[in-house]
């Protein structure tokens, strides 16, 4: 067999690469599998976190802060536990950064505060003294878009069995559930659920009517965002 | 003697005065320095077996002949003798089996680099460190360190100098302030759930007048005979926060200044109050925590 694989160059060659990625498959697929499941405490991001995320994006947040702690003990120091692959199960894509011209904001909720995102966006230098992050006034203003946030919402649910309107074990032994609308006035109704909870602890007068008036100013969605990076 | 050999020894004695005369020409020369003798003596190694080897597969190219079996295979008119199989090649082959069982079964499993690992040793031997070097630490050491860990943590929010910023951060250098105070009274406190597990409940005064002088008593740091104490008294403050503000273990927190315990509970559960949230800080260790509380204190007093 082989002297007949040393006179058929091409057979050899398939031959080759069907070892190789044998080999490559064996290695690589069940460790992948394995990694890239959510770990436990992991939920889908919710209708208005989504939107904030979008909202994050657009921004270009990730053009200067990270979001991936490494295994550095000066790291988890400052950030909190080294980032899991299956942590980011439910970002797509995935906001890593390569640069940290600010800090890294993968685990933010654990150590800022609803009220402090609101004071910072609106001009980082009064809690940040000598920060060189600029103010993003228009957030307050801005509406979030909680209707791509929810085509986003089905999407995810319905290609990639994202499970929401289902229990996600928590950390703790409990279970939540996130949910997700069936159209896309009961989203809404869901996102401006959940931006009450965070209007509730601002301080901007603007902000706190327009959510009382049934609309998302940008900064909410953010800051549920943000909160949600834990 | 064949000319292949001359021109050999030409060549080599040639190199060899080159290397003579670079070396002896150079400052110092080899100076009686044991490292410029050995690399030397490499070049001169070098030289001599480069030129007789190269000399040994010249000649082979132009005496010897092919001989020996072919296989059967001929590729486009091109034949291969049938070689043995090398008893070196051979040894270091079946070696190298039983190294790749070893590695497979022990050598990868049990011995292999993993960052993580490396990660969980970096931190066991620091916290092993931080145990041992602080264990006993006290006093002045351990504001010290408490300033410290403020510097990296709390700094942020509440200052070089702890006075805070107004309307978002407490100013620490005083225990409570006139907003804070009227806060919990209207609202409550249900900050620490750790430590003082009942909370405070929400308008135990209502008068704002008996509110005014509770605020201005505790402010005025429980001076006798202030007018508030009555108040104070009335509204049942004293039954968890003690006749002078002093607290009780697991009931209710100290009010006229700080203490370690107090800070501690702060840090552990966070707090929401008047003028915002402040989290919590669960990567502070124990030590740090008591360092912190230390720290706060040594400013109110």
């Amino acid at each position: 067999m082989f002297h007949w694989l040393e006179k058929h160059p091409f057979f050899f060659a398939v031959g080759v690469f069907v070892t190789i990625a044998f080999a490559g498959l064996v290695e690589i697929l069940p460790n992948f599998a394995q990694a890239s499941r959510p770990v436990i405490g992991t939920a889908p991001y919710s209708t208005l976190e989504l939107a904030g995320r979008h909202v994050y994006i657009k921004n270009s947040c990730n053009a200067c802060h990270s979001q991936l702690v490494r295994p550095f003990k000066s790291e988890t120091d400052r950030y909190g536990h080294y980032s899991l692959s299956g942590e980011y199960a439910y970002d797509r894509p995935f906001l890593w950064g390569s640069k940290r011209t600010g800090p890294d904001l993968w685990r933010v909720g654990n150590y800022r505060t609803t009220d402090w995102h609101e004071n910072h966006m609106k001009d980082p230098a009064s809690v940040v003294p000598g920060s060189i992050m600029p103010a993003y006034k228009w957030m307050f203003t801005n509406k979030a878009d909680i209707e791509t946030a929810f085509a986003e919402q089905l999407t995810v649910a319905q290609y990639f069995s994202v499970t929401y309107n289902e229990p996600v074990p928590m950390k703790d032994g409990s279970s939540i559930i996130v949910k997700m609308g069936g159209s896309v006035a009961e989203a809404k109704a869901i996102a401006l659920e959940e931006a009450k909870l965070i209007a509730a602890d601002m301080r901007d007068q603007d902000v706190k009517d327009a959510v009382a008036r049934g609309e998302i100013p940008e900064i909410v969605a953010l800051i549920a965002y943000m909160n949600s990076l834990k | 003697m064949n000319k292949l050999y001359l021109g050999g020894i030409i060549f080599t004695a040639l190199m060899l005065v080159l290397t003579y005369l670079s070396v002896g020409g150079s400052k110092g020369g080899l100076n009686d320095d044991i490292v410029n003798m050995l690399a030397i003596a490499g070049a001169v190694a070098l030289v001599i077996i480069t030129v007789f080897v190269v000399i040994k597969y010249v000649r082979q190219m132009q005496v010897d002949s092919a001989s020996g079996e072919l296989v059967d295979e001929s590729w486009e008119g091109i034949g291969e003798y049938k070689n043995e199989l090398p008893t070196g090649w051979a040894v270091m082959f079946l070696l190298l089996m039983v190294w790749g069982m070893w590695y497979f079964t022990m050598g990868y499993p049990l011995n292999a680099y993993s960052q993580i690992g490396e990660y969980n040793e970096d931190v066991a031997v620091h916290n092993a460190k931080f145990e041992t070097k602080y264990k006993d630490i006290t006093g002045d050491k351990l504001v010290e360190m408490g300033e410290s860990v403020y510097l990296a943590e709390c700094k942020v929010c509440h200052g070089l100098s702890a006075d805070g910023i107004e309307g978002k951060a407490a100013n620490l250098n005083h225990r409570l302030d006139a907003v804070a105070i009227k806060h919990a009274i209207a609202n409550g406190a249900n900050n620490f759930k750790t430590d003082f597990a009942g909370g405070m409940p929400p308008m135990m005064l209502s008068d704002p007048a008996q509110i005014d002088a509770v605020t201005d008593y505790i402010m005025s740091g429980f001076v006798d005979g202030h007018k508030g104490a009555e108040a104070f008294a009335m509204g049942g403050c004293t039954g968890c926060h003690g006749e002078k503000g002093e607290g009780m273990p697991f009931v209710g927190p100290k009010l006229d200044c700080f203490d370690t315990a107090t800070v501690v509970t702060v840090l552990k559960d966070g707090k929401k109050g008047a003028i915002g949230t402040m989290p919590k800080f669960d990567r502070l260790n124990d030590k740090q925590k008591e360092a912190v509380g230390a720290y706060i204190t040594s400013l109110s007093k």
